[in-house]
């Protein structure tokens, strides 16, 4: 394999390799080195499996789309949008501690000079070819095309004997035995790992920690050789890798990841980790660290890995782990009324918070007096109960923190599943109120059964939701008192779920392919339901990719209140609006027309606006209690 | 549901406070209700054992508990009285060791459980009885599981250490194989008889 030390910088924009060489601390050589090689190995023409020539192809083909973002334009709503306020998407912080350390692999955040580049050109909307992006035919080419693998961060299922159209997710950990000399484990797209301020493993994404120690002992003299001089390390750039920091007092957080998310979003994805692992021992756990700083985690974590692994596996389906919002299963108002007046009967007598969730959608959800419940609470502790299998076999009573409402104190929560989809979790400080929670779950169960709240989430589940292909035609022209409904009977292919058939070229009015609305007053969002030709998970998630992009050029600091962006690749035309009520994420057929897009997207506010009170939790925002 | 008992509950009067059924003490001399907790390491069978006895079941992939999980079942003796296990399945993991006391206070029954094929769980098994020695209800019934027999060939513990432990502690000994279903039923049909009655006076 060729020594590709300088690797590194090979694709920075403003790296200074070496250029201070003599001083370069020993660590950040030997992280380098330790970087540069799994930059290599991901680069590495030399592979052998069939599965991972086709993970180069994707690399490729991801690095030939950030290319033509860089070609193709964009043209902006509002001429003084787009360009400003997503340039500097990185403090000076980071910046300083780079100059200070020398650390030739440390640039600006690349994703945020791909879009000032693209919103830069003036050349609008240039036309769309085939042959203008060399892309369709990559596609075409790589084996697997779209049906490979939900979860390409990592590389092919190597040890799946083949099977590429599998789009089932295992939770757990997978690969306990890579370590940081196993290719395949160079070869992930993206690692997360936890290790403490003395460099003990806590828990990593791929591979078994204790096999990681000398990784993590890496990682930690980077991180406090920065901090020693003042600076915190943020990011550091190695070829195509962005190498995240985030550290929380004892604990430090790593995110080394080749799938071009933009710093903020991955920051926030540490942030989330962290927080998980704070539900489940409490901020209590720094003190551990303060008797013994050598202290050993991860026995502390055992079992846990599938609650890591799912949050992890959920950061690239679920749009609620960047938009910092919770979505409710659409239900009848009255509906969600009735699971509403049961669950806060029953709050108050020592319950802090009842949630009535479907899978990780709230049904409803209410809280005791001035108690209120943060949507990245509501994601992490439904993550929790939803990757511990041992919840969906009887009812149990667990210590749990909620790292937003108060980090240094476990409460306690009753869980109990009604049906494979359907739970409920009754959280109260009180460690010995099981037999209360108990007996109010009975009745809650009882009242959810005579308003056949239950059946109707099962029906929900089949065919609730927003389907673009019923976005009204005009709601202008209607009367404002009549409202639609949603969860009309439509064709049966229009049937939710993944829709599997190829049928290309369709989608929503317009060329409308798909929405996300967050309501800001409200903290919830609504996601349309995926339809042709968003169909598999692997453009899903591409999509979400481009969402979370779009969220964080729009929430940069320095951005006005108003603020809308319009843009055009090979794949979509992208359109986001924020103002002070709502922020609507909207994703057309790249040949969409602009002016018809924004129409349309009005057309999406008032059907949103229209079906509110079937769609949102009203009334009780956990804010406004 | 979590409790569906195959006998009607004669006792239905609110409870409140504490892990533990209010009317512990209150069992009429046909109807028994006994709050029993299950302690040991992570992964020797605590799960099993208790599915296997309650639902008659048997799932090999393993489905780590997390805090505890509350099942009963109600099980009829020869001399015609009912006993109605509310069992606590622990998670037995170190992170929830100091909220132990929350499951164990008040139980009248505890089923320590290790695996055959594991003297740590052994070891672990004869901390958990010192800790129920020193801090559970004093009159509480103890039992000392034997769980895997199945894995004869892969055992690591030997009968007569855990006869002589459990002799040693006033313990009642058996080996089960929640796998195989080996001594399940007779574990808590055991554990039934020697449950303190209460008088008829
Ligand atoms: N061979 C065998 N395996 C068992 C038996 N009981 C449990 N297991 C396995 O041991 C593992 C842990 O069981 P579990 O009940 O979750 O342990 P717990 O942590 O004590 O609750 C599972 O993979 C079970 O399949 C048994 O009697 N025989
Ligand atoms: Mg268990």
């Amino acid at each position: 394999m060729p020594s590709d030390s300088n690797s590194s910088s090979s694709d920075s924009d403003d790296g200074n390799p070496n250029s201070n060489a003599g001083n370069i601390d020993q660590s950040l050589d030997a992280i380098e080195n330790q970087l540069a090689s799994i930059t290599m190995s991901s680069r590495s023409p030399t592979t052998t499996f069939d599965e991972e020539e086709e993970v180069v192809e994707e690399e490729e083909e991801e690095e030939e789309q950030l290319l033509d973002q860089l070609r193709i334009t964009n043209g902006s709503l509002n001429e003084k949008l787009g360009a400003e306020g997503v340039v500097d998407s990185v403090d000076d912080d980071y910046v300083e501690s780079i100059s200070k350390a020398e650390s030739s692999g440390v640039i600006k955040e690349s994703s945020s000079s791909v879009w000032r580049n693209a919103s830069e050109a003036d050349e609008a909307e240039a036309p769309l070819t085939p042959s203008s992006s060399g892309y369709a035919g990559e596609r075409g080419s790589s084996s697997g095309g779209d049906e490979i693998n939900d979860d390409d961060d990592e590389i092919g299922e190597v040890e799946n004997d083949g099977v590429s159209g599998s789009h089932e997710w295992v939770s757990g950990k997978r690969h306990p035995n890579e370590d940081d000399a196993s290719v395949s484990w160079r070869k992930r797209k993206k690692h997360f790992f936890m290790l403490s301020h003395s460099g003990k493993p806590i828990y990593s994404r791929y591979g078994d920690e204790h096999k990681l120690a000398g990784f993590s002992a890496t990682l930690q003299a980077i991180i406090s050789f920065v901090e020693n001089g003042g600076d915190r390390v943020k990011l550091v750039r190695a070829g195509k890798h962005q190498v995240v920091f985030l550290v929380k007092g004892p604990i430090y957080l790593v995110c080394i990841s080749c799938t071009e998310e933009p710093y903020e979003s991955l920051k926030g994805q540490l942030e989330l980790l962290y927080g998980q692992m704070i539900v489940i021992l409490t901020k209590s756990i720094n003190r551990c660290f303060e008797k013994n700083p050598k202290f050993d985690m991860t026995s502390l974590l055992g079992g846990t890995d599938a609650v890591f692994s799912s949050l992890i596996h959920s950061f690239s389906w679920n749009p609620a782990t960047f938009l910092h919002a919770y979505s409710c299963l659409p239900l009848a108002h009255a509906t969600r009324q009735a699971a509403g007046a049961i669950l806060q009967d029953t709050a108050g007598s020592g319950i802090l918070f009842a949630l009535l969730m479907c899978k990780h959608k709230v049904i409803s959800l209410v809280g005791a007096q001035k108690a209120s419940l943060h949507p990245d609470d509501i994601l992490l502790l439904s993550n929790f109960v939803m990757s511990s299998e041992s919840f969906r076999t009887s009812e149990s009573f667990s210590p749990i923190c909620l790292p937003r409402y108060n980090a240094m104190a476990f409460l306690y929560a009753y869980v109990h599943y009604f049906d494979v989809d359907t739970y409920l979790i009754l959280l109260t400080t009180s460690s010995d109120s099981f037999y209360h929670l108990k007996d109010s779950r009975i009745r809650i169960e009882a009242v959810l059964l005579k308003s056949n709240v239950l059946s109707e989430v099962q029906r929900s589940l089949v065919d609730g939701g927003m389907h673009i292909q019923d976005l009204p035609v005009d709601p202008a022209s209607r009367p404002a008192t009549v409202s639609s409904h949603l969860g009309q009977p439509r064709p049966a292919a229009d049937s939710p779920g993944r829709n599997r058939d190829t049928f290309v070229g369709i989608g929503g009015p317009d060329g409308l392919w798909h929405f996300i609305y967050r309501s800001i007053y409200l903290d919830q969002y609504v996601s349309s339901e995926f339809s042709s030709p968003i169909n598999s998970s692997r453009q899903q998630k591409r999509l979400y990719r481009a969402y979370q992009r779009l969220y964080a050029s729009m929430h940069d600091q320095g951005s006005g209140p108003h603020k809308t962006q319009f843009r055009r690749d090979e794949n979509y035309v992208l359109l986001c609006w924020v103002t002070q009520d709502f922020e609507l994420y909207a994703a057309f057929d790249p040949l969409a027309d602009k002016a018809l897009a924004i129409k349309t997207c009005n057309r999406v506010c008032h059907w949103v606006k229209d079906v509110e009170n079937e769609i949102f939790l009203l009334g009780a925002s956990p804010f406004s209690w | 549901m979590g409790c569906s008992a195959s006998v009607p509950e004669k006792n239905t009067t609110g409870r409140l406070g504490g892990l533990n059924p209010d009317n512990g003490g209150a069992n009429d001399t046909k109807n028994l209700r006994v709050k029993l907790v299950l302690l040991g390491d992570s992964g020797v069978g605590k799960s099993c054992i208790v599915l296997r006895f309650v639902r008659g079941q048997f799932d090999p992939t393993s489905k780590v508990t997390v805090g505890a999980s509350f099942l009963c079942q109600t099980i009829a003796l020869q001399d015609s009285t009912t006993v109605k296990f509310e069992i606590w399945d622990t998670a037995g993991q170190e992170r929830y060791a100091a909220l132990a006391p929350l499951y164990y206070r008040g139980a009248a029954v505890a089923v320590v459980v290790y695996d055959i094929t594991s003297p740590e769980s052994f070891a672990k098994a004869q901390y958990w009885v010192k800790e129920l020695q020193k801090h559970g209800s004093p009159d509480i019934v103890m039992a000392l599981v034997g769980n895997k027999a199945d894995l004869h060939e892969k055992r690591e513990v030997s009968v007569q250490d855990g006869i002589d432990y459990a002799e040693k502690n006033g313990m009642f000994f058996i080996e089960t194989s929640a796998k195989t279903a080996d001594n399940i039923n007779q574990l808590f049909e055991e554990i039934a008889k020697r449950l303190p009655r209460p008088s008829t006076s």
